[in-house]
């Protein structure tokens, strides 16, 4: 028997039409993306896409299901994120025109942006490292980049955040470190788990570094 | 208390509705409708996620959705301010 004995009657009779459905919709949403001619619909799309894969992955019913959907959602958001800007500077170099880095309908001055923001980061990223582990770093990080935008304005340290890309990679590492003492020395266990959860923690909370580096490039263009 | 299938057959019926509500709905010309249009396998995808226990990645999820959102609106407003053909 494939299936092990811990997994639930009711997710193995749930398995095939969960991954009938996602190939149904990945090939649907593939079927729309090959007859699309613009670039901004097919990138729409790649989103049904995603949304079939997350099915397929959701179907092995266990915490792998969870461990697997959360890089997956990651991996997706970033993609969108990079393809929506290459986009966006590709027109930007054919039509010549300089246009508004984030477009508001609304004027963002608010008091409470200069006032609130140094308590409210503080509070998130405290909570953060108190969780510790993917939730804590999402967290923390929500605090960082708060704390980022609202002081826009005043410019943010660069420096700053090129070392703050340089800890995530070497939070990468501690993470991949304590994963490997979990599997060739288990009697360290505890060590290995503060090692990934602190890892990742850091890890996580500095991916936000990226949007530092987005704000670099637009103060460059004024 | 109603069975768990019916969550899961309700997400899995939301999602390939959606989905071809997305490719090839009514007015997915414009590209507003389309990003609209993509929240209903959205919704499908929670309730699966639902059915199947998946408590963090179902909240992941949502936040990932928003922002996946944000972005997507957030081009095709500066191209259309560039006057692109979107």
């Amino acid at each position: 028997m494939i299936v092990p004995e811990v997994v639930p009657a009711i997710t193995v009779s749930l398995f095939l039409p969960a991954l009938y459905v996602g190939l149904l919709v990945g090939f649907i949403a593939l079927l729309g993306i090959s007859f699309q001619k613009k670039d901004l619909h097919a990138l729409i799309l790649t989103d049904i896409v995603g949304v079939g894969m997350l099915i397929i992955v959701a179907a092995v019913g266990t915490d792998l299901a969870e461990a697997l959907i959360l890089p997956g959602l990651v991996v997706q958001l970033a993609e969108i994120m990079a393809i929506s800007e290459i986009l966006m500077s590709r027109e930007m170099r054919k039509t010549g025109k300089k246009v508004s880095f984030m477009p508001m309908p609304l004027k963002m001055n608010m008091e409470i942006l200069k006032t609130a923001p140094n308590f409210l980061s503080l509070v998130l990223i405290v909570y953060g490292i108190f969780l510790t582990g993917f939730t804590g770093g999402a967290v923390a990080g929500v605090g960082i980049l708060f704390y980022a935008l609202s002081r826009k304005s005043r410019g943010l340290p660069f420096k700053l955040w090129e070392g703050v890309s340089g800890i995530s990679g070497v939070a990468w590492c501690i993470w991949l470190a304590g994963f490997l003492i979990l599997f060739v020395t288990p009697e360290i266990w505890l060590l290995g788990l503060l090692m990934s959860s602190f890892g990742i923690l850091l890890k996580v909370a500095s991916k936000m570094g990226l949007i530092g580096v987005l704000g670099r490039e637009e103060i460059k263009r004024d | 208390m109603l069975e768990m299938q019916i969550w899961f057959y309700t997400g899995c019926a939301l999602v390939i509705l959606g989905t071809i509500g997305t490719v090839i709905g009514p007015g997915v010309k414009d590209p507003i409708v389309r990003i609209l249009n993509t929240e209903i396998p959205a919704v499908g995808v929670s309730l699966i996620f639902l059915s199947y226990n998946h408590v963090l990645a179902l909240l992941t999820f949502i936040a990932a959705t928003v922002i996946i959102t944000l972005i997507l609106l957030r081009a095709v407003v500066r191209l259309e301010e560039m006057g692109a053909e979107v």
